[in-house]
Order: C-alpha cells, then sequence, then structure tokens
C-alpha cells in the first residue's frame, strides 16, 4: 500500500506552493534623548488643565503620555495629510490658503502647540502662512514646539515623534512622497513665530533643530 | 446584537444591551449603559454616547463614553472624543479634539471659532480625501 502514506501530502507532480512573502522587519526606532522635552513638559504642568495642539498625525502613545502627565485636553489638527494629498497632486503651493481656513479658535485659547517638523515640508509662503495663524493662539507663557531640518535637500518620509519619557523620543519613519526640505534658519525663524521668542534651541545628531518657543 | 452591513439607521438608535454596528446609522446613538462596537464595515455619521465604544470603521461625529474609547487600527474618526481612557492604535486615523476628564477636573472649554460642519461638532472636520491620505500614512 504505497499511497496510503501519501494521503494529504504533495503529489510529485504538483507545483510546489510559493514561499511565504517575507514581512520586512520594522525598521529599527532609536531612542533620542532631548533636553528640550521636559522645558515643554514643565511649561505646560504651570496650567491646570493645559490645552494642546497637535499639528501632526495622531500618535496613541503622545496622547496617553500628555494625558497622563498633564490632563490636557488635545487637537488633533493632522496637516501632514493635507501636505502628502498636495504633494502627490504637485499642488503644495495652495497649502498656505488651507491654513487660512482652518484653525478657527480664540486667540490665545491653545497653551502649547506641537508642530513636530511640519516646516519641513511647507514652502516658505505656506510656512509663513501656517505660522502667522499659530502665533495668535498661543496663549501668554504657552509655548510652540518644533524640529527644524538644517540641511537642504530631498525628504521622503515623514516622522513621528514619539514621546517614551520626560527626555526622550523615538522616530517612526514612513514613505513620503518626495519633495524639497525647506531649510528655516534662525532669523526665519525669529520673523515666521514673530511675537514668540526662541528660548531654547538644540542641534540635532540629525541636523534639526528641536526648539521651543514662548509666548512672553 | 448586530447591525448587519446592509442595514442603514437614519434617526435615534438607543438600547440596553452591547450592539455592534456593520451598516450605516446617521443620527444619535445612545448606549450609555452599554459597549458599542463600530465594526470594520460600520459607518456613522452620528453622536455617539455609550459606556465604552470600539471603533474598527468610520466615524464622523462626537463620542462620548463613560468608560473608554478604542480606536483600532484602521479605525477613522473625525470628530470629539470625550472620555476618561482614550486608546489609538498605530494606523488609525483621528482628526478632532481629545478631553480626557482626570478626577474629575475640567479642562477650558475652548471652541473653534467660524464655520463647523455642523452645531454638533465644533472642532474642524477633515475633508474625507484629507482623512484618506491620512489613513495611508
Amino acid at each position: 500500500m504505497p499511497g496510503l502514506f501519501k494521503w494529504g501530502g504533495r503529489k510529485e507532480d504538483e507545483p510546489r506552493p510559493a514561499p511565504a512573502a517575507a514581512v520586512p522587519p520594522p525598521a529599527p526606532e532609536p531612542s533620542n534623548t532631548s533636553k528640550v522635552l521636559p522645558k515643554v513638559l514643565s511649561a505646560l504642568a504651570g496650567q491646570p488643565s493645559p490645552v494642546l495642539m497637535d499639528l501632526g498625525p495622531v500618535v496613541g502613545a503622545n496622547i496617553s503620555f500628555f494625558g497622563d502627565r498633564l490632563a490636557c485636553k488635545f487637537y488633533v489638527e493632522d496637516f501632514f495629510a493635507e501636505v502628502e494629498q498636495h504633494a502627490r497632486a504637485g499642488t503644495r503651493d495652495q497649502l498656505g490658503a488651507i491654513f487660512a481656513t482652518r484653525l478657527k479658535y480664540p486667540a490665545g485659547s491653545i497653551d502649547g502647540i506641537l508642530c513636530w517638523d511640519l516646516f519641513d515640508f511647507l514652502d516658505r509662503a505656506a510656512g509663513y502662512a501656517l505660522a502667522s495663524r499659530l502665533v495668535p493662539l498661543v496663549r501668554k507663557g504657552g509655548i510652540l514646539y518644533g524640529f527644524f531640518g538644517q540641511k537642504a535637500g530631498e525628504i521622503s518620509q515623514y516622522t513621528r515623534y514619539i514621546v517614551d519619557t520626560d527626555d526622550s523620543f523615538r522616530l517612526r519613519t514612513s514613505p513620503a512622497t518626495p519633495m524639497p526640505r525647506t531649510v528655516h534658519v534662525n532669523r526665519d525663524l525669529n520673523k515666521m513665530f514673530d511675537g514668540l521668542a526662541v528660548t531654547e534651541s538644540v542641534l540635532l545628531k540629525n541636523s534639526s533643530r528641536e526648539t521651543l518657543f514662548r509666548k512672553l | 446584537m448586530n447591525i448587519g452591513k446592509s442595514v442603514i439607521i437614519k434617526g435615534e438608535l438607543s438600547g440596553s444591551e452591547d450592539l455592534t454596528i456593520e451598516g450605516q446609522v446617521d443620527g444619535k446613538i445612545e448606549l450609555k449603559q452599554n459597549i458599542l462596537t463600530i465594526g470594520p464595515n460600520g459607518k456613522i455619521k452620528a453622536s455617539v454616547f455609550a459606556k465604552a465604544v470600539v471603533v474598527q470603521g468610520e466615524v464622523h461625529g462626537n463620542i462620548t463614553a463613560t468608560e473608554r474609547v478604542d480606536i483600532r487600527d484602521n479605525g477613522s474618526v473625525d470628530g470629539d472624543l470625550s472620555a476618561p481612557r482614550v486608546a489609538i492604535a498605530d494606523g488609525a486615523h483621528f482628526r478632532g479634539s481629545i478631553d480626557m476628564q482626570k478626577g474629575g477636573m475640567k479642562p477650558t472649554e475652548v471652541k473653534p471659532t467660524g464655520t463647523t460642519t455642523s452645531p454638533s461638532t465644533p472642532s474642524p472636520v477633515a475633508t474625507p480625501a484629507a482623512a484618506a491620505v491620512s489613513a495611508g500614512r
């Protein structure tokens, strides 16, 4: 009964099944120590229930982190979605007009704005348009936190900043439609965010400047 | 209790048992003592009040939960969340505000001024195109 032992097995003339597609391992997420983040937290901790606005995509871990630390209210705007949409359509120059129709919050109603590296993805005009909308929203004593790339070139990935502890975050990347990075030097930043003062500015290994602004 | 894929409800939905929605609901949902699950095929345009809300599908509207809101991978919410605990998975889309009332503290009420899509959704609401792009990030 030679065939008996072949039950359930593959027939010799049957094609071999294709091997399962290998799942690429997740990209490493190195942890970065931040000297500025503790100052962001201490500035916000002074308020009983601060109101935070996040211009990036929602990151569940950050909501939990800031919620636990500060019992804050969060507004998630996710402007990167607009950036990607317009980069794909080749209409990045229209982003400035979009900022004019969003962010309809009362002046002085926001304690902290988390920009992450959004301004790297905006051309100069859109950057100025957004900054001019943001500055009036920050209450006196409130902060704006961002990362500003200092090396010109093409950006082909977005970065999510995942806050792990009071002084460290991880970077998680995802693909982006390639676009040129807009470099804002300190003089540009001072002009763009007229009304806010740079209180901390640290150059990171990746040539990005981690910056904390404050409305004095 | 399950509301199937082909069911469309327009109006107010309330009850006292856990509910899973795979269909479409436009209006208001109230399950104050129970768990509401919006399944992967569920499409909700409503204000939602429940003990706990799990979102695997799409919600346009505000969600208030007395215990928790859980937006799972591929879940999408455009609206405001109010719950003591909020969990948002990687890959989920969210745009709106999150209010986690810790220990009875009431955060300062800040409402965007100007045009909004409806009186019950004070935050700026995403365009569908923006939401779709965001989900792919």
